[in-house]
């Protein structure tokens, strides 16, 4: 029997859940507006989790990257849910750097 | 270069992605969700016990992580239920259970109301069903 599939599905499963309060805390604090700093900082996990060698922590840290990366695809919906009352809206969020140029951009949703 | 993290990153995110798009996708036409819940468990099970017997490495992982997923999602359908009861996802008037659903529970909806662009201010009640789902 090979465990290490299993318990990195579980890991995978707690990292994912780690997922949810950072959408909703990083649109409430944050704003949608910061998908591409998210998707980055996603992509950068992804790329160097190429560099270690450690099986184990190769794959956390390109599971957390592929968190973020999804994460980023939701900020813009969690934005709609605040908005509708379904979440606590915050008016006073802290804006991204170059926001003009990223609200020309169609933020992703999946 | 060590590629077990990115093989797990990419099974991690289109899991998630399809996952994500089937449980809405089946219970939106499914007539009851005790069906494809059992069979998620069932396949999540089976893509783990496949995990288990396989020795080499990045498929191993894969399977792992694509076995939890598919547990995940089982217990979705229930939770996309509840989304349908409060409103917060439209649900399907051709769906017997659906349409049981519209009849009890007053805040269920055939509309999406999630298919609009954020505003930057909390929406009034009018504006809120100003958006109809697309036929």
């Amino acid at each position: 029997m090979n465990y290490f599939g299993l318990l990195i599905g579980i890991a995978t499963l707690l990292i994912i859940g780690l997922g949810f309060p950072l959408v909703i805390r990083g649109e409430r604090y944050l704003g949608y507006l910061w998908w591409p700093y998210m998707m980055g900082i996603g992509l950068v996990g992804i790329s160097a989790s190429l560099f270690i060698s450690t099986n184990w922590l190769s794959v956390v840290i390109g599971v957390l990257g592929a968190t973020f990366v999804w994460g980023s695809t939701e900020l813009k919906e969690q934005a709609v849910r605040t908005e509708l009352g379904w979440f606590p809206f915050n008016g006073n969020k802290i804006k991204p750097p170059f926001e003009n140029i990223i609200k020309k951009w169609r933020a992703p949703h999946l | 270069m060590n590629w077990i993290g990115l093989v797990a990153a990419l099974t991690a995110f289109f899991c998630i992605w399809v996952g994500h798009v089937a449980v809405r996708k089946i219970e939106f036409v499914s007539p009851t969700i005790w069906f494809p819940t059992f069979i998620f468990i069932s396949l999540g099970l089976f893509t783990e016990y496949l995990s288990l017997i396989t020795a080499q490495l990045p498929l191993q992982t894969a399977l792992g992580i694509a076995g939890i997923t598919l547990l995940w999602d089982a217990l979705e359908f229930i939770r996309q239920q509840n989304r349908i009861k409060k409103g917060h996802a439209p649900a399907n008037p051709n769906n017997p259970r659906h349409a049981k659903i519209l009849a009890e529970h007053s805040s269920a909806t055939t509309i999406d109301l999630l298919k609009r662009e954020p505003t930057g201010s909390p929406l009034l009640l009018g504006e809120r069903l100003g958006v109809r789902e697309k036929p």
